[in-house]
C-alpha cells in the first residue's frame, strides 16, 4: 500500500535514495501502484498465465521502478531521475 | 485450497507478531513456510500436458492433501521437522520462527476446504476440514475449475477476510514500517536486492506478495462470474453461478477424504495455532542466547583463524 504519510516530509536530499534514485511519496506513489494494478488485473483475467507468483511481484517492481524513470525521462513530471525537486 | 489467502496471510502474520517479536522476525522466513507446502506438492495437482500427454496426479486431492501422497506437506509435524533442520544448521532465530509462523498459517488455513489436511499427522492420517467450500482441483478442470469454484464459494469470503485482517493492520504495508520492522529482521537479503533496485522497488518487492494477492483475486473473480461460459446440467451460462452455502458450490462435486467430525477442526485448529505461538514465545529467549553463543563461538574461531593465518604468512 502506497505510503501517503511522507507527503508531510520537506523535500531535498531526503528525496533520494542511497542510488541517488528518487522516492515516490504521497499521490504519485499511488498512482504507480494502481496503473501496475489495474494492467495487471485487466491483462490478468484475459491471459492467465500471467496470473503468477514471479509475474506478479515482477509486473509491479517493474512499473514501480521503470514507470516514474520513464516518464522523468520524457519529461512529464518535470523532474529528473537523479535529482530531488530541489534540484530542478 | 486457498487462493489469494495464501499471500494475504503472510502480511496478516507480520502484522501481528507478539511484541517482542517485533522488527526480530524474517518476512522472508514468514514468505518461504507460507510458500513451502504448495511448492512441494502443487505442481503434480493440476499436472501439466506435454506432446499430447498428461503428466500429473491421478487422484489430485489425495496427492495434495492425503497419505499416501504429499499431504504430510501440509502438516504441523513436516513444517516443525523442516524448521528444526533449519535452526540446527543456521541457529538463526529470526529465519527459525518466522518460516514456523509462515507453515502453520498455511496448513491451518487449509483446512476450510473439503478435503483439509492432516493437522495431526503422524499420530493419524485422518485429515481435518471445516468443510466450508469445495475443493475442486480435479484432472479435467484443472487450475480453471478450482478458481471457478473458489471464487464461486465462500473460499472468495475467506480471500476477503484475509484481506481485511491485512487492511485492520494496513500499517504493516507502509513505508516506514518497512524501514523499522521488516529490513532490520532480514538487512542482508534487503542488501542483497540493494544492490539491482532503488528503494522505491525494494518497497515494492515487500508489497509485491500483498499486490500479487490482491490482483489473482480480482482477476480470477472477474474471470469467474463475467468471462468464463460454463456448461452446467447442460446449460450454457455466462459466469459460473454464485453459491455461499457451506461446503458449495451446489454445481461440483466436493472432493474429499476420509476425516474427523468437522465441528472438531476450527477449535483444534485454533488451539495448535495458539501452541504454536505459545512455544514460540517461550523459546524466543533461549533461542536467542544459543544464536549469541553461536556467532560468538564463531567469532572466536575466525580470529583464531584470522591470527594462524597472519602467522603462516609472517
Amino acid at each position: 500500500m502506497p505510503d501517503s504519510t511522507s507527503d508531510a516530509r520537506p523535500s531535498g536530499p531526503a528525496d533520494l535514495d542511497y542510488r541517488g534514485v528518487r522516492r515516490l511519496t504521497g499521490v504519485e506513489e499511488w498512482i504507480w501502484y494502481l496503473v501496475a494494478g489495474i494492467s495487471y488485473i485487466t491483462l490478468g483475467i484475459w491471459h492467465k498465465w500471467l496470473l503468477n507468483w514471479f509475474v506478479g511481484p515482477v509486473w509491479l517492481i517493474a512499473i514501480v521502478v521503470i514507470g516514474p524513470w520513464f516518464t522523468d525521462r520524457l519529461r512529464l513530471t518535470g523532474r529528473s531521475e537523479h535529482e530531488g525537486p530541489d534540484d530542478r | 485450497m486457498s487462493w489469494a489467502a495464501h499471500q494475504f496471510e503472510i502480511y496478516a502474520v507480520q502484522a501481528h507478531l507478539p511484541k517482542k517479536m517485533l522488527g526480530k522476525v524474517s518476512f522472508w522466513a514468514i514468505f518461504l513456510g507460507d510458500f513451502t507446502p504448495d511448492f512441494l506438492s502443487k505442481f503434480w495437482v493440476y499436472g501439466f500436458t506435454f506432446n499430447g500427454t498428461r503428466y500429473g496426479a491421478d487422484v489430485p486431492h489425495q496427492w495434495h492433501r492425503g497419505w499416501p501422497g504429499m499431504g504430510f506437506t501440509h502438516t504441523l509435524f513436516f513444517g516443525i521437522i523442516v524448521t528444526a533442520l533449519f535452526w540446527l544448521w543456521k541457529r538463526n532465530r529470526a529465519f527459525t520462527v518466522g518460516y514456523l509462523l509462515g507453515f502453520a498459517a498455511h496448513a491451518l488455513t487449509d483446512i476450510n476446504d473439503s478435503v483439509g489436511t492432516m493437522l495431526l499427522f503422524p499420530i493419524t492420517a485422518l485429515n481435518w476440514t471445516s468443510e466450508t467450500w469445495a475443493y475442486a482441483a480435479t484432472v479435467d478442470g484443472g487450475k480453471y475449475l478450482d478458481a471457478a469454484a473458489y471464487y464461486s464459494s465462500l473460499g472468495l469470503a475467506m480471500d476477503v477476510f484475509w484481506l481485511v485482517v491485512v487492511l485492520i493492520g494496513w500499517r504493516v504495508l507502509t513505508r516506514d514500517y518497512w524501514r523499522v520492522n521488516i529490513v532490520p529482521a532480514d538487512a542482508r537479503v534487503w542488501a542483497f536486492f540493494a544492490r539491482f533496485l532503488p528503494e522505491r522497488g525494494l518497497i515494492a518487492l515487500y508489497r509485491a506478495t500483498f499486490f500479487y494477492g490482491i490482483c489473482r483475486l480480482i482477476s480470477w473473480s472477474a474471470w469467474t462470474r463475467i468471462v468464463a461460459k460454463p456448461t452446467i446440467d447442460g446449460i450454457e451460462r455466462r459466469g459460473f453461478p454464485i453459491d455461499l452455502s457451506w461446503t458449495g458450490p451446489w454445481w461440483l462435486d466436493a472432493r474429499s477424504l476420509p476425516h474427523v467430525n468437522p465441528w472438531l477442526s476450527f477449535p483444534v485448529a485454533l488451539a495448535l495455532l495458539g501452541l504454536v505461538y505459545w512455544v514460540l514465545i517461550k523459546l524466543w529467549d533461549p533461542m536467542g542466547r544459543a544464536e549469541a553463543r553461536r556467532r560468538s563461538r564463531a567469532r572466536t574461531v575466525n580470529g583464531t583463524h584470522e591470527e594462524s593465518g597472519a602467522h603462516d604468512s609472517a
